[in-house]
């Protein structure tokens, strides 16, 4: 710590802190506008002038500026504030004063600076700016005539989010924000340069004109889509939420959004929301009470044995915890989620590996560790703010990067990222080559080898070596060793993978193989160690923690579809979930909701899968109700109702509570008895009440077990020549199929491809947007094609989020679906 | 060699002397010289030498002959038809050419001078190793690897005085012992040569002129602090400094005067040279790094300063042209001689471009502490035209306008800013009577402002809005209150602005406010420009009186707006006029304004 003086108050401040910092650590104001607390200084604004004894005669910027020992900062003197009033009246000078029809008004930081400094009149003129406003895109309005060029757009997009679309054009006064020749803005539209831009110069389309920034409350909630667990604020007026807005200083994150946790807030307020309970009569779904739906649905799943439950992991703790109560009273031990495989990573293979069905490194590990070992270029995709996570620990803490992944992707153009491209369905194999390799290598760690299973384990894996994987797996035995040698011999390493439904691939053989890989070369635990799944929902990890999955006699989600089929199961309540469109192979889904006797379904939206409903329950969404998420690594995070709910829909945990009752249960009373009671049975979540968990939410405890188990994979079967492998996965603009209902991501991702190589495009004659049809066993479908630098030779990609032409018409569920592709 | 042992040709090709024809003067000397067959007919070899520039531009192309017989000889303006009548007269004949002979001012400006740094420029062919090992080439970095720890080098800098040559003045040998004392095992040195001043050129001649004095530079400073890769940041706009010192470049690794253990002196040392792409800002160190990492030219607040933290994050050295020119010579010659040289606070030599209305433009290399009117006077020859001396602006774009009352301020560091100026990179303007000195400050302040990377508020904005004031003033719509809110806002904008570019830009405003404010009020009050200079202002006319019906001015007007007759008085169509002052320059007796 440094001791110093800031306006005649004695104050420490810590060693690399600026004078800016300093300040604000001890409660004292100094006016900026150029910065950001997770960008790097830059000293452009001039606004944090300040005067320092030791340094007499210049004005320094306290943005800057370090502190150092003994130093005497005084913040406003008349030279200082005088100068200040000189960078205001300069940058009012040609900025427009529309102020009364500027979105920004009321959280404008100049406008607020202008107030503060009473800049009633101008010693100067000037003609304002004449620059076109770029509204090229639906999401991002660029008006250049606002910008006060801080750069904090250019530098969050460079430094963060790594896309580099903006740059400063010209010199002088002439000098303006610009995209690449100066064109319109076309990027990942993030929106992270909205979220940061002091002014209105850039002002996120959709909502315009919707509210003045007063007339909003700010309320605080957590983000409904990935299980990365961002901290979300939502503008909210008249029970409606209209924005997010930015907070630099929430979550881990500290503020920073993906295109979807931004823009896609608009599926809450969606006109198509349910808002009354729906009961199909004479072969059509008409509005009922809740009483009669409650009670016909109660008397339905009365019979446990011929009931199962299917949940998306959207749902809170306390609603998973609730549902398995109900699930149990009934007498049904067939409850589950995520497709029924997307959990197995952590339900098996990380129960069997590690002890226990969880990640052992944190998010805000990846910048501690040394090397990161990233499954799936795909991970940028899934889990946008970890891949900007992913971004600084690269760029700024010089943290190496290794990806494996069956094609090339964003986070392999960081710099000095290896990719390592590889057949696809073969990385359960590759990892397990790399577990040999690191062996061979005699790179094994001391722990590893006293475990009991180390020998048997290690004479199992020869069959893997990288000389025999090589082939297989399409990477040369040197990379896999060289690869095998930096993970094992980095003095800490860390491995990021995936989950989800589009994953199918990722499942508990490849955890195992990761886990394995972990164990070996020491790195299951510690700072910048550990294995982080990344699953695909907000609370993917929380149903996992509840226990909502079957154990023993009870189906999994696919298998009750075969108990439907072969007459076992007659009800199924389906919460939340749209088998029809991201299960794997629409046709078999449909078959068996066609047979079922009753199918109960809560929901925000009549989707497809309530076509099959005989009762379709309104549910409300994550800013409607009171719960906790438990997103990737663990992260326990509270979150309060927002707005009241829509229409006459009910929580989740509403109309479960309800349906216990009604089976003859006793009934819950809020979600924060039942965390309570969660708190109490789950060891990992011991000790945490709502109230302990504030704002910064908790981590579960976890406990590892290591073992060495010799996972089970064989090699992906050999492609026929004339065929494709098809892959699928997530968009970045989409999760699963409840961003299709907010606006933002469908603007600039509105429909389902298929993405081909380059090579393969022009073998077959294919060009961009050409129409191409494919067809596996399962069936048949037409796509536009997308010609990519990115994709592997022989292989193709569909994104599964879309329910209009669904990749489940031809997708077999297998890591690799062999499809034919023909114009 | 001496100067008796054959007959020497040294043409000057420097960018001044071959945009002359110097090329074609070689070519004809190269021509002549076979046909006659002259090395036969007199008995001796004839070598052709291209050197680099040697100061006197305006004079070029500069030919000097040495033969054992006349010694050296300095034909000026020499043009290829009259090499063949050289050749005849003063090689065959041994008859020196009186006539064509350069005039005497030309050994005053050459004898009034001090060439220290530049002393191979213009004597030694530059893209010859050989000869510059003649000359003692690399003698300097053999004497500091052989005998002198780096710490006993960075001493001996630091006790020769040498203070950076960039402008700024900061003690060379200090600096580097900033950056040696970064931790860090990789380390770069920069050898700044991103000369934007208008009007200055002194590191493109040493860079055309003697490329291996600079390499030998950063090889010393290389050694001093410990770093093993320099870069040279050369701008784009001068293809034959590249194209020099990249030749130089190549001739070393060949040679091994650079690349790995240096002839086997166990010392390694890489360069390469990164050009510019035009930008003034670029000059500026954190700006010049960021270029030279890929990234826009913009400047970076200090500190981190680049000795901690520069180039791609790691300790920095940059030094300017000239500064790693004077190195060697330090080490050759030993501190106590560089000290002996110069003041108290300004050591060594000092090289000036001194352009503007002065007799004799060009290259000037004068001990620090030289007397203003010395250069301008005794070197330069005075002010052109018979006109009257106003001011000399010196430090370019960033520096202040020195009046006749102060024209006995020595040229050091601290002199010059005290008078108001700056040394900076070394450009003497000078500027007689027809001078506006607010028009001066215009026209710097449009270079700066057009040059401001755009960053910080105070120098994009701020200098448009000081510019819009001084275009008002000189079009005679200025306002009583102008002049203060001038020197506020150039206060103000040194105070704030980011770097050095918008720290120094208001200079020439504020030094011509102070020393010549009545051209402001006149400007301002009368809607008058003192100067005949502000076209805006002017209503042209013949004085009746002063005319002596030369007919000059008729001869010199574009648009045909001055009426004369032999032997009449010349009269001026105010009609016609379109106020361009061809007929104001041209007239040699002050009969127009």
């Amino acid at each position: 710590m440094v001791n110093l003086t800031i306006d005649n108050r004695q104050v420490t401040a810590p060693r690399n802190a600026t004078i800016y910092e300093a300040a604000k650590i001890n409660g004292i104001h100094i006016p900026i506008l150029c910065h950001d607390n997770k960008l790097k200084p830059f000293g452009a604004c001039r606004m944090c002038l300040v005067e320092v004894e030791q340094m007499k005669g210049r004005q320094i910027p306290a943005c800057t500026t370090p502190v150092t020992e003994g130093m005497i900062v005084t913040t406003s003197t008349p030279d200082i504030i005088k100068a200040r009033k000189l960078v205001l009246e300069l940058l009012l000078l040609n900025h427009p004063l529309d102020c009364p029809v500027c979105d920004k008004g009321g959280d404008c930081d100049l406008q607020n600076l202008s107030y503060d400094y009473k800049i009633s009149s101008n010693r100067f003129h000037d003609q304002k700016f004449q620059h076109k406003i770029d509204y090229n895109n639906p999401l991002i309005e660029r008006d250049m005539n606002r910008c006060i060029l801080c750069g904090k757009c250019v530098r969050i997009c460079d430094e963060i989010v790594s896309f580099g679309a903006l740059t400063f054009i010209g010199r002088g006064i002439e000098t303006k924000i610009g995209c690449e020749f100066d064109e319109a803005l076309n990027c990942e539209f993030c929106g992270s340069c909205v979220s940061v831009c002091p002014v209105g110069a850039l002002l996120a389309r959709p909502f315009k004109f919707k509210a003045r920034f007063w007339a909003m409350e700010k309320k605080r909630s957590i983000c409904g889509y990935c299980g990365t667990g961002c901290n979300l604020t939502l503008g909210v007026k008249e029970g409606k939420v209209l924005t997010t807005v930015y907070d630099e200083n929430q979550g881990f994150h500290r503020g920073q959004l993906c295109v979807r946790g931004r823009f896609g807030y608009q599926f809450i307020n969606n006109e198509k929301r349910l808002k009354k309970p729906l009961i199909r009569k004479n072969g059509a779904l008409v509005e009922c009470g809740w009483d009669e739906a409650l009670q016909l649905a109660a008397s339905k799943i009365r019979n446990g044995s011929e009931t199962a439950a299917i949940a998306t992991p959207r749902l809170t703790n306390e609603e998973f915890f609730l549902f398995r109560k109900l699930m149990k009273g009934i007498g049904s031990e067939n409850f589950d989620h995520a497709a029924g495989y997307a959990h197995k990573a952590l339900t098996s293979g990380f129960a069997r590996s590690l002890g226990s069905a969880a990640s052992t490194a944190m998010v805000n590990d990846i910048q501690k560790s040394d090397m990161l070992l990233v499954i799936k270029t795909d991970s940028y995709e899934t889990h946008p703010v970890i891949g900007f996570e992913i971004n600084i620990a690269v760029k700024d803490k010089g943290v190496k990067l290794n990806i494996v992944s069956d094609k090339n992707g964003k986070l392999g153009k960081l710099p000095g990222a290896r990719t390592f491209v590889h057949l696809p369905g073969s990385e359960t194999l590759l990892i397990n080559a790399l577990c040999s390799s690191v062996i061979k290598q005699k790179l094994v760690s001391s722990t590893a080898a006293s475990l009991p299973d180390f020998k048997e384990y290690a004479k199992g894996i020869e069959a893997f070596s990288p000389e025999k994987a090589a082939s297989l797996c399409g990477i040369s035995p040197e990379e896999i060793n060289s690869l095998a040698a930096d993970f094992a011999s980095s003095k800490k390493a860390m491995i990021l993978f995936p989950t989800g439904v589009a994953y199918p691939g990722h499942d508990s053989e490849l955890a195992t193989a990761l886990a394995n890989l972990a164990i070996l070369a020491g790195k299951v635990e510690g700072e910048g160690c550990g294995l982080l799944c990344l699953p695909e929902k907000n609370n993917s990890q929380g149903a996992v923690d509840t226990g909502f999955y079957p154990t023993g006699k009870g189906l999994d989600a696919l298998s009750v579809f075969d108990a439907i089929e072969d007459g076992r199961i007659k009800t199924l309540f389906l919460a939340g979930e749209n088998p029809v469109v991201s299960y794997p192979d629409e046709a078999r889904i449909k078959r068996a909701l066609e047979k079922l006797d009753f199918l109960v379904l809560t929901t925000l939206f009549p989707t497809e899968t309530a076509e099959y409903a005989d009762l379709v329950l309104p549910a409300s969404s994550y800013a409607e109700k009171e719960g906790t998420f438990t997103s990737a690594g663990g992260h326990v995070q509270y979150f309060a109702p927002v707005i009241p709910k829509a229409g006459d829909s009910r929580t989740d945990f509403e109309i479960i509570s309800s349906l216990i009752k009604l089976t003859g249960g006793e009934a819950a009373s809020n979600p924060s008895e039942i965390f309570a009671e969660i708190a109490s049975t789950l060891d990992g979540y011991a000790g945490m009440t709502y109230e302990n968990l504030g704002e910064n939410g908790a981590f579960t405890a976890v406990k590892t077990r290591p073992a060495l188990i010799l996972p089970q994979t064989q090699a992906p079967a050999l492609r026929k020549p004339e065929e494709f492998s098809l892959v699928t996965g997530a968009l970045l603009y989409h999760n699963g199929t409840l961003s299709q209902f907010g606006e933002g991501p469908m603007h600039v991702s509105p429909e389902s491809y298929a993405e081909i190589s380059r090579k393969d495009a022009s073998r077959l004659g294919i060009k961009e947007n050409d129409t191409i049809t494919l067809t596996s066993d399962s069936g048949s479908m037409q796509l536009a094609a997308r010609v990519s630098l990115r994709i592997p030779e022989g292989v193709v990609f569909i994104p599964n989020h879309f329910s209009a032409n669904p990749v489940n018409a031809i997708w077999s569920g297998k890591p690799v679906t062999p499809v034919a592709l023909s114009r | 060699m001496s100067e008796k042992d054959g007959i020497k040709i040294l043409i000057c090709q420097g960018t001044g002397g071959i945009s002359m024809g110097a090329k074609d003067v070689e070519a004809a000397f190269v021509r002549h010289l076979a046909e006659k067959g002259v090395d036969a007919v007199i008995g001796k070899r004839c070598d052709i030498i291209k050197t680099g520039c040697r100061g006197l531009c305006a004079n070029d192309v500069l030919v000097d002959i040495i033969t054992p017989e006349q010694g050296r000889v300095t034909y000026d303006f020499v043009k290829p038809e009259e090499v063949e009548k050289i050749i005849d007269e003063h090689l065959v004949k041994k008859e020196t050419i009186e006539k064509r002979k350069a005039k005497p001012y030309y050994n005053q400006f050459v004898n009034a001078q001090m060439r220290v740094v530049m002393t191979g420029c213009g004597q030694i062919d530059p893209e010859s190793l050989n000869a510059y090992l003649e000359e003692d080439g690399f003698k300097a970095i053999e004497k500091c690897i052989r005998g002198m720890k780096p710490d006993e080098v960075i001493e001996e800098v630091k006790k020769s005085g040498l203070r950076g040559r960039g402008g700024g003045g900061f003690p060379t040998g200090t600096k580097w012992s900033f950056c040696k004392a970064s931790p860090g095992n990789h380390k770069y040195l920069i050898c700044n040569a991103d000369e934007g001043d208008p009007g200055a050129f002194m590191d493109r001649s040493l860079l055309e002129g003697d490329p291996f004095c600079i390499i030998e530079g950063m090889m010393i400073a290389a050694y001093a602090i410990g770093c093993d890769f320099g870069y040279v940041y050369v701008r784009a706009e001068y293809p034959l400094a590249v194209q020099r010192l990249q030749h130089a470049i190549d001739i070393c690794y060949e040679k091994n005067y650079l690349g790995k253990n240096i002839q086997g002196w166990g010392f390694d040392f890489d360069m390469r040279i990164k050009m510019g792409a035009g930008a003034f800002v670029c000059g500026e160190e954190t700006a010049l790094m960021a270029s030279i990492e890929g990234f826009r030219g913009m400047s970076r607040p200090r500190p981190p300063f680049p000795a901690v933290r520069g180039l791609w994050g790691k300790p920095t050295n940059i030094n300017n042209v000239e500064t790693f020119a004077n190195v060697r010579h330090i080490i050759n010659r030993g501190a106590d001689w560089y000290a002996s040289l110069g003041t108290d606070t300004t050591k060594g030599t000092k090289i000036f471009a001194v352009t503007g209305k002065v007799k004799h433009t060009g290259l000037v290399e004068v001990p620090a502490g030289m007397k203003i009117r010395e250069v301008i006077y005794d070197v330069c020859g005075g002010i052109a035209n018979n006109r009257k001396f106003k001011a000399v602006q010196a430090g370019g774009p960033s520096g202040g306008c020195i009046p006749a009352e102060i024209l006995d301020t020595p040229v050091d560091y601290d002199s010059l800013i005290k008078a108001g100026a700056m040394m900076g990179s070394g450009g003497l303007v000078v500027m007689d009577e027809t001078t506006c000195m607010v028009d001066v400050s215009r026209f710097f302040l449009n270079f700066t402002r057009m040059e401001s990377c755009g960053k910080c508020v105070p120098c994009r904005i701020g200098l448009k809005v000081m510019l819009d004031i001084l275009e008002r003033i000189t079009e005679g719509r200025g306002e009583p209150s102008d002049i203060e809110t001038l020197k506020d806002l150039g206060i103000a904008i040194k105070k704030s602005s980011l770097c050095g570019l918008g720290q120094t830009a208001p200079n020439p405003i504020l030094s011509t406010i102070n020393y010549f404010r009545d051209e402001y009020e006149a400007h301002i009050n009368d809607k008058r420009c003192p100067s005949n200079c502000c076209k805006e202002l002017l209503l042209w006319q013949v004085v009746v009186d002063k005319c002596v019906k030369c007919g000059a001015c008729k001869k010199a007007c574009p648009v045909d707006a001055i009426v004369w007759e032999k032997g009449e008085i010349a009269y001026l169509d105010k009609e016609k006029c379109t106020k361009c002052k061809s007929c104001y320059d041209a007239c040699r007796f002050m009969a127009i304004e």
